[in-house]
């Protein structure tokens, strides 16, 4: 008896999780996730898997201000799986759609998307009402940022700075940084979709579990960078697996080229290739400085956790190899980061005017200190080493280490610089207004 | 351009299959004879791997709601987890026993998964059905390589953790809703879909 009711106990328990979710799936939208329309449409239509509870306000059409366009949504179709809301005359510009409706189980599943009469639609993560970046965003960025830091800089350190064969311990800490770095890619890349989604779709998380995503992994710059990325840096992940297990450096040259491929979704998806002035040139800008500052950042994280503590033997070797190839990885650092500043920034005031450049500043600041370090470094270390001096060696772990720790607040800068706005560029009078023939 | 959902769950049931049909293999005649060629111990696990590798794309494109894409990348990182750890062990990188357990966490995970991300009850549609019977039946099975991690030997864990698979990939070659048979058993279920 005692065995049946723990057998009948244990068939509830499986049966009862079930009617706990029961959320429906948006199937088809009209207007269309960023379609531009010629006409104004009469209604905005939602159609679900299944039928779904409606509310008056389950339907809301927004303009760039926030005004309401829509009237009170109803359901159609045979298992009320359908939602309609009427829309009034609609003006020339962009539209948000935010949308609730409840499933059969009482859970309340939702998204947002845009539309443009006569007008392109915006992303959804510029709808009305889409809030900025936050304090989590800008500490997620920088986790990224750093993550990437770890895997890139590590394998160009591996096989541009210490080339062969490395002690056990060395080698075994070396693939636990890259390693990290490679997971933490990953891992930080989906957590910092999810937030922007949040943004957009502006849900407690409870809910954005059931958002749809779709219109922003899809009609974004943002989305398409992130399944790129994702999937470039699983490949790189894999590469860098067999490197480990088969013991073949080759292996970590595709996971480099790769993963320097694929890190370029940043800035492809970034100011430099959505903001105003911006081009071809200001996107290769924008990869050479991030490749050469996670390389920079990576290599010195290698040098100091690395070789240092793990292969005495290659210290020197090491050291003076690593400083050679930062001098040329700061120039570029250098070089493309004030080209971007001037394009981003046109006037000098911006720098102390604008939220945007008050954030450069301090992280120009930062540089400078990580520059000069760097720069004692190649000046009195490096001939220090050259000539076997003791006393300097003995101090260089802890000068690397500090100055690894004033790169990483340097990528916080960043971090928080990219999630930022740049101001808006001056507009020539030639171009302020729109062409005759696009005038309605 | 995509591959149709059931497709993909076909080409993921083909892989589970021929993974536990391998470990079925071994079970029957014992890792010594499985083993004399070499190539035969990396077979499961290079292609438990392989799989994580090939659900990353499934995580990305299927993005209908956070929960979907949040159960694929659980199943690709697990996954690949399990498939390294045990390549780790073939090859004599990893020694500690310890990532034996690596196997029975992936089930406990991908079961998990399964559960959470179905938004229906188990009689919705056929999906959710075999959705709810797949997590469960994973779950369950977490017990097969739990026991094959401390009794390497024993037949019936190494028998189950293989039938495991085969039955995870006829579960999934059932999973969508294109035959009539358990399809939309609620009204409100709708129209047909993928």
């Amino acid at each position: 008896m005692r065995r049946l009711v723990v057998v009948a106990a244990a068939l509830a328990a499986l049966a009862l999780p079930a009617p706990a979710f029961a959320h429906a799936t948006l199937d088809h939208t009209s207007p269309g996730f960023r379609q531009r329309l010629e006409r104004t449409p009469t209604q905005v239509r939602l159609e679900f898997d299944q039928g779904v509870k409606v509310f008056r306000n389950s339907i809301e059409v927004l303009d760039a201000n926030g005004k309401l366009y829509s009237g009170a949504a109803r359901s159609a179709g045979p298992a009320k799986q359908v939602v309609t809301a009427p829309v009034r005359r609609l003006p020339k510009g962009f539209y948000t759609v935010r949308w609730h409706a409840m499933s059969a189980d009482g859970h309340v599943v939702a998204g947002v998307y845009t539309f443009g009469v006569r007008h392109a639609a915006p992303p959804p993560t510029e709808s009305y009402g889409a809030s900025g970046p936050t304090r989590t965003e800008h500490v997620v960025r920088w986790a990224y940022f750093v993550a990437l830091a770890l895997l890139l800089g590590g394998l160009a350190f591996r096989l541009l700075i210490v080339r062969g064969p490395l002690p056990r311990r060395a080698e075994r800490r070396f693939y636990a940084l890259t390693g990290i770095g490679a997971v933490g890619v990953l891992e930080v890349g989906i957590v910092a979709f999810l937030l922007r989604a949040e943004d957009a779709l502006q849900l407690p998380f409870g809910q954005l579990l059931y958002g749809d995503l779709s219109p922003i992994a899809g009609g974004t710059r943002f989305g398409t960078a992130f399944i790129a990325m994702t999937l470039g840096f699983a490949l790189v992940s894999a590469f860098l697996y067999l490197a480990w297990l088969t013991e073949r450096t080759i292996l970590l040259w595709p996971a480099l080229l790769l993963g320097l491929g694929f890190a370029s979704g940043l800035s492809l998806s970034g100011h430099s290739a959505a903001d105003a002035g911006s081009s071809g040139l200001s996107e290769l800008a924008d990869w050479l400085h991030l490749s050469a500052a996670t390389i920079w950042i990576g290599g010195l994280v290698q040098l100091s956790a690395v070789v240092w503590p793990t292969a005495p033997e290659l210290r020197r070797t090491a050291f003076l190899r690593f400083s050679r190839l930062a001098t040329v990885l700061v120039a570029v650092l250098v070089a493309a980061g004030v080209y971007l500043s001037i394009l981003r920034l046109p006037h000098v005031h911006d720098l102390w005017s604008e939220g945007y450049g008050r954030v450069l500043l301090v992280k120009l600041g930062l540089v400078c200190v990580a520059l000069a370090w760097g720069g004692l470094h190649k000046l009195v270390a490096v001939p220090a080493v050259e000539r076997g001096d003791g006393r300097i060696l003995a101090r260089l772990p802890r000068s690397l280490a500090g100055e690894s720790a004033v790169a990483m607040a340097v990528l916080l800068a960043a971090a928080v610089l990219v999630d930022s706005k740049p101001p808006p560029r001056p507009v020539s009078p030639a171009s302020a207004q729109p062409p005759a023939a696009r005038v309605p | 351009m995509q591959p149709k959902a059931e497709m993909v769950h076909w080409m993921f049931a083909t892989g589970f299959l021929f993974l536990g049909l391998c470990l079925f293999a071994e079970a029957l005649v014992g890792q010594e004879v499985w083993r004399r060629r070499r190539w035969r111990a990396y077979l499961w696990p290079g292609l438990a791997f392989g799989m994580g590798v090939l659900m990353w794309p499934v995580m990305t494109f299927f993005t209908n709601s956070a929960i979907h894409m949040l159960a694929h990348s659980a199943w690709a990182q697990v996954m690949m987890l399990a498939g390294a750890a045990e390549l780790g062990r073939v090859r004599g990188k990893l020694k500690s026993d310890l990532w034996l357990l690596t196997v029975p966490l992936a089930l406990v995970v991908s079961g998990t998964a399964f559960l959470v991300h179905e938004q229906n009850p188990w009689f919705f549609q056929r999906s959710a059905f075999l959705h709810h019977l797949i997590g469960w039946t994973v779950l369950g099975a977490s017990v097969f390589p739990l026991v094959r991690a401390f009794r390497t030997r024993s037949v019936v864990a190494n028998s189950g953790f293989a039938l495991t698979f085969v039955v995870l990939a006829i579960f999934l070659y059932c999973d969508r809703d294109l035959a009539p048979i358990f399809g939309h058993l609620s009204p409100v279920a709708g129209a047909p879909h993928r």
